[in-house]
């Protein structure tokens, strides 16, 4: 029996599952890739673009499939899945590498003397309370001086010297100066001329609604852009009702508690004296903390003489 | 129709709680149906779930109103009650205030409630407090803030005002092509 003829018919019918090329296919499982790097043959091209290009398609899906049925797989309740090896085709960035932040004046120092960036932890080792503090911040070491419940006062000190004042006050100094420093790094580092272009723009857009009819009813000049503002972004009208209510009930909570930090504690203590009108009393109400302030001073405060300014 | 932003819900819940106090949990969190805050066009409407779902279908220029009107954001951004908040004001009412019945029509005309109207008002309600006004047979007709103090009302003339009038029931006919 001659079967040539059927086995003929039938690969004629269907084509061969392996795809051959001059050059071969480039195949990337791991990112579903086929790179075809074959020039493109002109004849069939110019003859019939749509069939060419569904062949080259058919070519390269099925040297994909060929792949793939080449990969491990995994048993899953869906029937096996490939596993994909990691993509070896490097895709080019979506957006271009952010510039780098132009140096300040110490790291310009630094990189010239050749000094290295030490990291400082936020942490440090207190032996008094044998833990972990913070350097700055809440409960900060550097308040360490102002806290201490003795001081140390200079033989030569004034007879109102107050340490605590003076550590203080040296602290917010060390502050306001790295403040000022910050500063002058952004001013240096900013672009006089974008600065200029901005400031520009600004004064431009407040012109332009400057009218009685806020920009309205003016004439258009050419190539006038037009006047965008703040782009407002509002939650979706469809979620779950239940995360709305949530959120409700937790602005109700802070707005509770904001009311009753305002508030201050009600006198539980069953006295005939009423502490709140006894202080505002004897501090002429200026409060609680301007009487202990002039108290500590031990004089007349600040607006103790009542004299002066003011309409009598 | 969007949901209120955080500064919103804050001026309209400061605003209601001026007359209904911590009952205003009762108002988003109920057992029957959950209910939501929606604005519409600078109005903020009290809605429930399934009525909000239907209303996503209509488009905001032709959607003229849903639900029940709590109330509306003037254009500095302040929240004004509407009278009809009444029924939801008036059943969670913390303070209230009865007006005999011949106060009841000057207080429907929009006046405030002078003392000689005063019928009956609730032990010690502080002094600019929110309050829903009732004729005697327990009625709602609407609400406003208080001049003075319960304590302070005994010593005031008859012709002092005790209550500032803010909205009252006569509004569904002076304000009908506003008020929804």
């Amino acid at each position: 029996m001659d079967v040539s003829n059927i086995l003929a018919s039938h690969a004629a019918k269907y084509q061969s599952v392996t795809v051959e090329k001059e050059t071969p296919l480039e195949v990337d499982p791991g990112l579903l890739l086929v790179t075809d790097l074959n020039p493109i043959e002109e004849e069939t091209y110019n003859e019939n673009l749509e069939e060419h290009l569904q062949s080259l398609a058919r070519d390269g899906v099925q040297a994909l499939m060929a792949s793939l049925f080449k990969l491990p797989t995994k048993q899953s309740p869906d029937g096996p899945l490939a596993v994909l090896p990691p993509p070896v085709f490097q895709l080019p960035r979506a957006k271009p590498l952010p510039k780098p932040k132009p140096p300040t004046k110490w790291e310009k120092f630094a990189a010239a003397k050749g000094i290295q960036h030490k990291v400082r932890e936020k942490k440090v080792w207190d032996e008094e309370k044998q833990d972990w503090v913070n350097r700055w911040g809440r409960n900060g070491k550097n308040r360490e001086v102002e806290d201490q419940w003795i001081h140390e006062v200079p033989a030569n000190a004034d007879v109102d010297y107050d340490p605590r004042k003076v550590a203080r006050d040296e602290r917010k100094g060390r502050i306001a100066k790295n403040e000022k420093r910050h500063q002058q790094n952004l001013a240096r580092a900013a672009n006089p001329r974008q600065q200029r272009k901005e400031e520009i723009e600004k004064t431009l857009a407040v012109t332009r609604t400057s009218t009685a009819s806020m920009g309205k009813f003016d004439k258009r000049l050419d190539g006038e852009k037009k006047l965008r503002g703040v782009k407002r972004k509002f939650d979706p009208t469809e979620t779950p009702i239940e995360h709305e209510n949530k959120a409700s009930l937790n602005l109700l909570a802070k707005m509770e508690s904001d009311s009753k930090k305002m508030m201050r504690k009600p006198n539980t203590e069953e006295s005939d004296l009423n502490v709140r009108k006894a202080v505002s009393f004897a501090s002429k109400g200026r409060g609680g903390v301007a009487l202990g302030r002039s108290l500590s001073r031990g004089g007349r405060g600040r607006g103790g003489g009542r004299g002066g300014k003011g309409r009598r | 129709m969007r949901p209120l932003t955080e500064d919103e819900s804050k001026a309209v819940f400061t605003k209601l709680a001026n007359y209904i106090g911590k009952n205003l949990v009762h108002l988003i969190d109920r057992p029957d149906e959950s209910y939501c805050f929606r604005l519409q066009k600078d109005r903020v409407y009290y809605v429930s779930e399934s009525s909000m779902r239907l209303g996503i279908s209509v488009a905001r220029p032709n959607l003229v109103s849903l639900g029940t009107c709590f109330g509306k954001f003037s254009k500095s951004g302040k929240f004004k009650l509407h009278i009809t908040a009444l029924d939801y004001v008036a059943q969670y009412a913390k303070y209230k205030i009865w007006i005999k019945p011949n106060g009841e029509m000057p207080f429907l005309y929009g006046n405030h409630v002078v003392k000689a109207h005063l019928g009956r008002i609730t032990e010690d309600t502080p002094e600019h407090q929110g309050v829903v006004v009732f004729s005697m047979n327990d009625i709602p007709l609407g609400f406003g803030v208080t001049a003075r103090s319960t304590v302070d009302t005994r010593k005031l003339d008859p012709t002092a005002i005790i209550v500032f009038h803010q909205a009252d029931v006569g509004e569904y006919l002076r304000d009908e092509d506003t008020l929804f």
